[in-house]
């Protein structure tokens, strides 16, 4: 067979997902990986952990609030959300989220609500329509058991494995995309996320609490060992590909031969997590160095949202039945840029409100026993 | 992709077009992602199409008619005829190759159990419909078919696909690919019936009849016959896409140009 073809005629298929699926992958990663973090200082009371406790339960409220947003946007027809509870299917991955996303919504605030409360119930007591606010919310005086706390932080962990399993799956089990139809990716996203979340956390002790070295600290060591975990998720799933291991994975390298854009992906992932990691554990190694860690943070929140970029738009323009690639030019308009933007825009007006009427910044409900 | 894989493919080939034709037992809903049962549709038939290849003159008349029929908006397409052209590295002599495609109306279709709710399903007869007034776009199914068969309709902001045109079918009439194919090249018909042309036809010829894309399990119900093995799966081609321009200029068919 020895000839060479040219496709003559083809259509172009355009892409599906719109970017507002990367902003909502990315929010729910950070999300539930911010959570994980506010484990050791909130719901086990370790006071040497708190700072990061405060940091990160911040960041899991804002994204959690956010991130459904996003999800809603990328329905094309987004009024129609509440077909997915008039029609219950159990066997659609993404149908099983659509239960699970409140669930742990109203988990995750609960939990955060029950930290805050002594506090606001504290600023409730002065002046000013802040005050005011602060009572309402926090409503009356009487004081919330700590079990309470605990309940819903387990509840909103368990949950959290829920959106874990279910944000993967439903990507992981579509055949028809090799370079997703593997188990690596869902280990893949925590992986990211729980970096990208560390980043944010680094960056926002950076900007909003006075840049304590402790949580540096503690951020810093996640992102090294995550890193060197997704390092390692990276090599299996490469050797799945080149043993043959696995016919998808195989699959998919082969669906990327010869396309230099996707070699110069590999090599800049490749770079950039090595850059991270390396300065990451000189931070950490050089006790002057510890105060640059937002230098890290910035490379982490990089990573945790171009590998999901890359994952769900990129991984778009790869065609499935023809020859070639598709060009996915990004678009100014409500689903292209101006969702991104915007999506982020909403995340910080959320932290920013909450900043302003919540003293997060004081001493948790897990210290006040 | 190497001679022998190229091959190997081939015969998966023909052994899941082989396969296709043992009717799979109805599968109950059990586990996530696995097929919930069928619903509408008449139990007793099972419609398929062979498409000839000898006799595609790749004229696009199914193309276009289907367009009309169906009302897609420009750029998107239900069906289409990928066309390559195939130069012998030696010789230098060059043919034509043809392909239509459309919705395979697989008998393990990956489309139908990812719609979170239920507005993709498959009806008894196996033809593969969505219903757009459930349908909530979130596109799901596109990423989930293997044959870039299905789109959002940029007008319903539905998932868009092929129907076998059942609307026609449902009251005796042809689709209007079939009905409008110059070269007589698309046979439709119900392969439970032994009697029916594509049934004699896929008995005729059961040896050298293909389906796209085998190694994706999804058994599909388009048979081709006079396939070449190379274009099964995605093919090794260069791909040399013409820009689809209107009047103005304005690239049309192309993702981000119409909104
Ligand atoms: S070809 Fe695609 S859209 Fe058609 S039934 Fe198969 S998977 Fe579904
Ligand atoms: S786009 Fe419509 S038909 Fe497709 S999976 Fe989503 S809801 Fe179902
Ligand atoms: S109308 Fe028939 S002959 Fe013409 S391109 Fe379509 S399948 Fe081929």
């Amino acid at each position: 067979m020895n000839s060479a073809v040219i496709e003559v005629l083809a259509p172009r298929y355009g892409i599906a997902w719109y970017p507002w699926a990367v902003q909502y992958f990315f929010l729910i990663a950070i999300s539930y990986s911010a959570l994980l973090l506010t484990v050791p200082g909130l719901l086990f009371g370790k006071k040497n952990y708190e700072s990061l406790a405060k940091v990160a339960l911040l960041v899991t409220v804002s994204c959690t609030l956010v991130g459904p947003v996003a999800l809603l946007a990328d329905l094309h027809q987004p009024l129609r959300f509440w077909h997915f509870y008039a029609n219950l299917t159990p066997w659609s991955w993404m149908s099983i989220g659509s239960l699970l996303l409140p669930v742990y919504l109203i988990l995750v605030v609960a939990y955060a609500w029950l930290a805050w409360r002594p506090a606001m119930q504290v600023q409730a007591q002065g002046e000013g329509w802040i005050a005011k606010l602060s009572g309402w919310v926090s409503l009356g005086q009487w004081c919330a058991p700590r079990w309470m706390l605990v309940v819903a932080g387990l509840g909103a962990l368990a949950l959290s494995v829920g959106i874990m399993v279910y944000t993967g799956a439903e990507v992981a089990i579509v055949k028809a995309r090799p370079l997703w139809n593997t188990h690596w990716l869902p280990v893949m996203f925590v992986l990211t996320g729980l970096v990208a979340a560390a980043g944010l956390v680094i960056l926002i002790n950076r900007l909003m609490t006075g840049n304590d070295q402790e949580v540096n600290e503690q951020s810093l060591k996640v992102i090294v060992v995550t890193m060197i975990l997704s390092a390692l998720v990276a090599a299996l799933w490469i050797s799945e590909g080149i043993t043959g291991f696995s016919p998808s994975v195989e699959q998919a390298f082969a669906s990327l031969q010869r396309n230099p854009e996707w070699r110069a992906v590999a090599i800049y992932g490749l770079l950039v997590g090595i850059a991270l990691t390396l300065s990451a554990i000189a931070m950490l190694r050089r006790p002057g160095w510890i105060g640059r860690s937002w230098i890290a943070g910035l490379l982490a929140v990089h990573i945790g949202w171009t590998f999901r970029w890359m994952v769900l738009m990129e991984v778009q323009t790869v065609a499935k039945n023809t020859a070639g690639y598709y060009h996915y030019a990004i678009e100014a308009g409500s689903s292209g840029l101006m969702g991104i933007i915007g999506t982020f825009g909403l995340w910080l007006a959320a932290l920013l409100i909450i900043d302003i009427l919540v003293p997060w910044k004081k001493s948790l409900q897990a210290s006040s026993h | 992709m190497d001679k022998i894989r190229r091959t190997l493919l081939g015969q998966i080939a023909k052994l899941t077009a082989g396969a296709a034709l043992v009717p799979l037992s109805s599968i109950a809903a059990a586990g996530i992602n696995d097929q919930p049962a069928r619903r509408e549709g008449d139990p007793e038939k099972r419609y398929a199409m062979l498409i000839d290849l000898r006799a595609c003159i790749g004229c696009q008349a199914c193309t276009v008619s289907c367009h009309i029929e169906n009302e897609a908006p420009l750029g998107s397409f239900r069906t289409i005829v990928s066309q390559y052209e195939v130069e012998h590295e030696e010789t230098g002599n060059t043919a034509t190759f043809m392909l239509p495609r459309l919705c395979n109306h697989c008998e393990n279709p990956p489309c139908v159990p990812v719609c979170p709710v239920q507005a993709t399903f498959q009806r008894k007869d196996g033809i593969v419909v969505v219903d757009n007034e459930a349908c909530v776009g979130c596109a799901y199914c596109v990423q989930a078919c293997p044959y870039d068969a299905r789109f959002i309709n940029e007008y319903t902001q539905t998932a868009d696909k092929c129907t076998f045109c059942a609307h026609r079918l449902d009251v005796g009439l042809l689709p209007a690919c079939v009905e409008s194919c110059v070269g007589g090249a698309r046979i439709i018909g119900d392969i439970r019936d032994p009697n029916s042309q594509i049934s004699r036809m896929m008995k005729e010829h059961y040896n050298e009849l293909m389906v796209l894309k085998p190694e994706m399990g999804t058994a599909p119900h388009v048979f081709y016959l006079g396939m070449d093995e190379r274009f099964v799966s995605r093919p090794d081609a260069k791909p040399a896409i013409w820009d689809v321009r209107d009047q103005q200029g304005e690239e049309i068919g192309y993702e981000f140009s119409g909104h």
